[in-house]
């Protein structure tokens, strides 16, 4: 391996980070703020890496062999650096740099402050790790370690239950997304030779000669983005991992590890895009999981999960988009929501700090008088997200809702609803925190948050205004033009969001708890309970009988069998021991007998 | 080199019995024997094939009978994961309140016996060195353990005896069906008989037979696992390392050694038989860790479990699946042999090991913490430690084996149910570091205290295996390729 | 004509109440003298044959008769040996019969 200038800055965007986790963990720990500057030193120069990266237009790096088994099995630690990843590279090292800075204010006062910045770091170390591999496996070493991260950083307050049981929650429910992803990786792998992403685009006809072994596949593949995207069946461990630091939220949860599914599928959309089959199976799940978390995001009273269910929502539309194929669609959406998401989380976690960690929005109210900055940037980014021009969140959603209005109807329909009601909670949350009275001494009496953490918001904001602007974006990625049915789209979703942002705050204005009360949806459809009752048959009654057959029925009939056995003839010889020498000597001569007849007269 | 390996734990454990101070004799001879086996695995030519560092004394001449040692590939994977543990085993040993030297001796003796079995190379004293080590486990568990330790000792040694015997009775059918003219137990000999014309079929599926089910006994094969988690329960967590760690992997490397090599259409013979019954490790045992209630219990049942993965690489009988499983053994040693110290040291301090009384942990053990969590994490499978290599290779190499696109075998069926496992030992290991770690702390921990500063040596030492794998596992699989690859190319 | 067989008959008689006596005498002394009964009868069976095989040459093959001599010797020590348990056993229980010295059962 070589190193030059040109080649070795990918190995540095990635290795930065890593260094920075191995420092804090092992020598710094003590040090707090010695161990948050290494931590933003390190994302900063990964960052500022990946912006050279991104103007070499001709880059590789050299490779470096993690297993090499007689070419049967070839897994190489190599990067891909094509558009697609150079632009993660931005989108990841820039709103984790942001995050970063936002953290040095949010977790001032924190006592695992090493601890935490450590773990970032080791973030973004993995997720960078996802966005420059080149082959299956390394892609999969990167995405558990993603999940791992993601489980240290929820449970940062580890002494709180519910943190606890929210990092484990996150990691296994991502583990069983996992399971399925990992088994279409073995079947792609044996099908074509290799697992390295080029060589499988060589050989995909050897895998497309059979459709429904593709299919298959394909789906499973998709599983793993399930997980960790937080689509339905297996969302529902995103509302959970709120309990983890606010940054936390924002970068992992909103703008990098969720979207890790869907830049997933957009990197193996060769293999997705060949069958019809599971190209309308993601675009459904994208669809449902859209809907769903839109609904579920109207009666929720917590700031975090009002945005955790938009965030499943968003994340939905992204695979929506994908299934419609068009991964320029689910591109740009991932990044402009990577914009808006991580403003509105960094400034609800700006809300949270000044109000002294308090999160219910009906305790909230009337903050746009004190929290200025904070407003202006929730706004922003409240604008975005519900779609409305000129903000990114209007071209990006547009681009996909125009997609499903050519190619399903149906689709469209429940995109356009998703709209009208992303569109409702997002006002529903505005009213409520931001306008009408002070519902409690906290919101009369919170202050502005320091400029450490009101600057990342503003440059998020100008970037959720002018992100989605094609003279902006197209400079980063393609961005996906719409062919005809020019104004219809356009003129449905702003009726979409007229209609649901004006009944959302006729409704909510000047009140004091929540009027509306839909049971179903406010218990999230009972899907947790649902999933509760599962483990419990599982956990609880399989094993227990699986824990009886092996105490009761193994234990006791092979072992306590042969050690019984052996007592019982043991027992049974034991009658010859009479201590009567005559007896013996009885004994003695029917042994000479039989011998004398064995030896002699057979 | 490979004779002061072996008996050097021997020297020091007669030296400990005579009288020398008992932690600094054991500490010393563990702490030299580390050293030489990475000498050795420094110097071992990766290019050679064949033993290296032979080393042969005669014992018999009528039956081939050598005091023979040597190291490849595999033999040295196995002695540099003995060495790693037995000098963590010896560092974390508490004060022992009676009977110092014995203890110390036994934990010597244990080590030396595992050494001994990987270093032999002649099939007598391979088998005899093992034999040694069964006794002193014995008497660790029966003497200084906790719980029902008599009954524990008691079952473990008469179960293993009992896979001793079965084991004997096949190694006896094995040299007997070697050629009369060429019958050794050198393990040299029995290669060029592979590489000759090999054993009759028939002998081999009953030899192989006899061989899987002795060497299943001793490595907690399903249904034959039921002596693990009680005597691991109870022993000290010394010897639990030492033996989850170390000791039972013997008769694994006796299958990769011998069986499999020897005996191919034995192997073949009987894969489907071997596949259910790993599976019955994976799912079945797994699912009764899940139901487990105390932290020992709970470890010792996922030692049993993983043993499973490792029978998967073996029956793939492909050089991706058995590299896997040769690695997985060494990673499996190392990560059992840290949780078996965590647990060990929570137990120390709190007294009890119950997941209802626990909790919180983390918070007056940070280091303890940090040291469980590393271990958990590589023993569930995640990147960046051993563990996960090794599964890689053993999931590939079984998802391979007798594949067709035009639907699901034996193996693939059986590769999925394995990564389903993976599922399973999170949900296990997850909830057991949340219920002794995090969350809300009884009162009466509150003045529990952290593990010393030394003991983060031997922590630093076991986490360095494991990362250094980790990360660079190609090291591992360029010594041990060269190995399985004269196996399986003299037979395919 | 006195031939072999002659002498086996003799021999067993001798070796069967020697037996007999061993089975069905209470007295550990008289338990010995039986024991001693079917030494000599082992005794008369091999001087018997070494006495009438005459190999090829003429000459008597003595190495039965050696063998007597042996047995007569081993008899002696066993005599000795076992009269000294009977004495140290008839201190401790002031018994000598047989049926009476059983704690070696289980």
């Amino acid at each position: 391996m070589t190193f030059t200038t040109n080649s070795s800055l990918p190995w540095l965007i990635l290795l930065l980070p890593l260094a920075s986790a191995a420092i804090i963990t092992l020598f710094t720990r003590r040090s707090k703020t010695l161990s948050a500057a290494i931590s933003v030193g390190a994302v900063l120069g990964s960052f500022l890496c990946s912006c050279a990266v991104f103007t070499k237009i001709d880059i590789s790096a050299p490779e470096f062999t993690w297993i090499d088994i007689r070419g049967t099995l070839q897994v190489p630690i190599g990067f891909i650096l094509d558009d697609l990843s150079r632009l993660m590279l931005l989108v990841v090292s820039g709103v984790g740099s942001l995050i970063h800075i936002y953290s040095l204010g949010y977790m001032r006062d924190d006592a695992g402050k090493s601890r935490y910045f450590a773990a970032l770091s080791l973030f973004m170390f993995a997720m960078l790790g996802i966005v420059l591999s080149n082959n299956f496996v390394m892609l999969f070493i990167f995405w558990e370690l993603v999940g791992f991260t993601s489980y240290v950083l929820i449970g940062h307050w580890f002494e709180r239950d519910a943190a606890a049981e929210a990092g484990k929650k996150a990691f296994i429910t991502t583990r069983i997304g996992d399971f399925g992803f990992m088994i279409g990786i073995l079947m792609i792998w044996i099908a074509s030779g290799s697992i390295v992403f080029d060589d499988i685009v060589a050989h995909l006809s050897k895998i497309t000669s059979n459709p429904t072994y593709l299919t298959i596949a394909a789906l499973l593949i998709f599983c793993g983005a399930v997980g960790k995207s937080a689509q339905f069946p297996l969302h529902v461990w995103l509302p959970d991992a709120m309990e983890g630091p606010t940054p936390v939220s924002a970068l992992i949860h909103a703008a990098t590890m969720v979207a890790a599914g869907v830049y997933l599928l957009v990197r193996v959309g060769f293999l997705i895009q060949a069958s019809q089959t599971a190209l309308l199976v993601i675009a459904w799940i994208g669809t449902i999981t859209a809907l769903l978390g839109a609904l579920m995001a109207t009666q929720q009273s917590d700031i975090k999960r009002i945005l955790a269910y938009s965030t499943i929502s968003q994340l939905g539309y992204m695979v929506m988009a994908v299934g419609l194929t068009s991964n320029e669609a689910a591109m740009f959406h991932l990044f402009t929501h990577a914009f808006f998401k991580a403003l509105l989380f960094l400034a609800a976690g700006s809300i949270i700090v000044s109000l002294h960690h308090e999160q219910d929005i009906w305790k909230m109210g009337g903050l746009s008088r004190n929290l200025k900055i904070t407003f202006a940037t929730f706004f922003v980014g409240a604008l975005a997200l519900i779609g409305c021009p000129p903000f990114s969140g209007f071209f990006s959603k547009d681009a996909i809702l125009a997609l499903a209005y050519q190619q399903n109807m149906s689709i469209f329909v429940a995109g356009l609803t998703t709209a009208l009601l992303t569109a409702f909670y997002v006002s529903r949350a505005m009213t409520v925190v931001f306008l009408g009275k002070p519902r409690s001494d906290l919101a009369r009496a919170g202050a502005e948050s320091p400029p450490v953490m009101t600057g990342p918001l503003i440059i998020l904001a100008a970037l959720a205004l002018i992100g989605g602007w094609p003279v902006f974006a197209q400079n980063f990625l393609i961005v996906p033009h719409e062919k005809e049915t020019v104004l219809t789209v356009p003129i449905l979703a702003l009726t979409a969001l007229i209609a649901g942002s004006g009944i959302a705050i006729w409704l909510y204005r000047n009140r004091d708890h929540e009027p509306l009360h839909a049971d179903l949806i406010r218990h999230r459809f009972y899907i947790d309970e649902f999933y509760q009752w599962l483990i419990r048959i599982s956990q609880e009654f399989l094993a227990r009988v699986a824990a009886f057959i092996d105490r009761w029925i193994i234990d006791l009939g092979a072992v306590r069998g042969a050690s019984g056995g052996t007592f019982g003839l043991g027992s049974l010889l034991r009658l010859f021991q009479v201590g009567n020498l005559q007896a013996y000597a009885f004994l003695f001569g029917l042994g000479i007998v039989a011998l004398i007849y064995f030896t002699i007269f057979r | 080199m490979l004779l002061f390996l072996a008996l050097c734990p021997i020297a020091a454990a007669i030296l400990i019995l005579v009288g020398s101070p008992a932690r600094f004799t054991a500490l010393v001879a563990a702490i030299l024997n580390l050293i030489v086996a990475l000498a050795l695995f420094i110097e071992f030519d990766r290019t050679a094939t064949g033993f290296q560092f032979v080393s042969s004394f005669v014992v018999s001449t009528d039956w081939g009978i050598h005091f023979a040692f040597g190291v490849d590939g595999l033999s040295l994977l196995m002695l540099l994961l003995a060495a790693l543990v037995t000098a963590a085993a010896i560092w974390f040993t508490d004060k022992i309140d009676n009977y110092e030297n014995s203890f110390y001796a036994c934990l010597l003796l244990i080590s030396a016996g595992a050494i001994g079995a990987f270093a032999s190379i002649d099939l007598f004293f391979f088998y005899a060195f093992h034999e040694l080590a069964l006794i002193p486990t014995f008497l660790l568990i029966g003497i200084w353990g906790t719980g029902n330790r008599v009954r524990a000792a008691w079952k473990i040694t008469i179960y293993l005896t009992v896979g001793s015997f079965v084991l004997l009775i096949g190694l006896i059918l094995l040299y007997q069906s070697l050629p009369a003219a060429s019958r050794s137990f050198d393990f040299r000999a029995l290669q060029s008989v592979i590489a000759g014309q090999g054993i009759a079929d028939e002998a081999q599926r009953h030899i192989y037979l006899l061989l899987l089910l002795g060497f299943g006994i001793l490595i907690s094969l399903f249904p034959f696992h039921s002596w693990a988690p009680e005597a691991y329960a109870s022993a000290p967590p010394p010897a639990a390392m030492l033996h989850a760690g170390v000791l039972k992997k013997f008769g694994l490397y006796g299958l990769l050694r011998l069986a499999i090599p020897m005996l191919p259409d034995g192997a073949h013979y009987w894969t489907q038989l071997l596949v259910i019954l790993l599976l019955g490790n994976i799912i079945y045992i797994g699912l009764v860790t899940i139901a487990q209630k105390q932290l020992d219990w709970m470890l010792g049942y996922s030692s049993v479990m993983h043993m499973g993965y490792i029978f998967l690489g073996i029956a793939s009988a492909n050089a991706i699946g058995t590299t896997g499983a040769a690695t997985l053994i060494f990673a499996h040693g190392l990560s059992i042999a840290l949780l078996f110290a965590m647990a060990g040291e929570v137990r120390a301090r709190t007294g009890t090991l119950s997941f209802n009384e626990l909790g919180g942990l983390a918070k007056v053990m940070p280091f303890a913490g940090l040291a469980f969590g590393f271990a958990a994490f590589a023993a569930i499978g995640l990147p960046g430690f051993a563990n996960f290599a090794s599964e890689i290779m053993i999931f590939f190499g079984a998802f391979r084996h007798g594949w067709e696109m035009q639907g699901f075998h034996l193996f693939q069926i059986a590769t999925v149910f394995a990564l389903w496992g993976v599922v399973i030992s999170t949900v296990y290991m997850l909830r057991a570091y949340r219920a002794t770690f995090m969350g809300t702390m009884p009162e009466r921990w509150a003045k529990v205290v952290d593990l010393g500063r030394g003991l983060r040596i031997p922590v630093a030492i076991l986490i360095a295996g494991l990362i250094s794998v980790g990360f660079f596992p190609q090291t591992v699989v360029n010594i041990i390729t060269p190995v399985i690859r004269t196996y399986f190319a003299a037979n395919k | 004509m006195v031939t072999l067989g002659y002498y086996l008959i003799v021999s067993g008689i001798l070796f069967t109440i020697g037996f007999a006596g061993v089975m069905l005498r209470r007295n550990i002394i008289i338990i010995l003298m039986a024991l001693e009964l079917m030494l000599n009868a082992a005794n008369l069976s091999l001087v018997a044959f070494s006495r009438f095989h005459v190999d090829p040459t003429g000459a008597p093959n003595y190495n039965a008769q050696v063998f007597v001599f042996f047995i007569i010797t081993v008899a002696a020590a066993e005599v000795a040996v076992g009269l000294a348990i009977v004495v140290a056993l008839f201190r401790l229980r002031q018994t000598t019969h047989v049926e009476d010295i059983t704690s070696l059962k289980f």
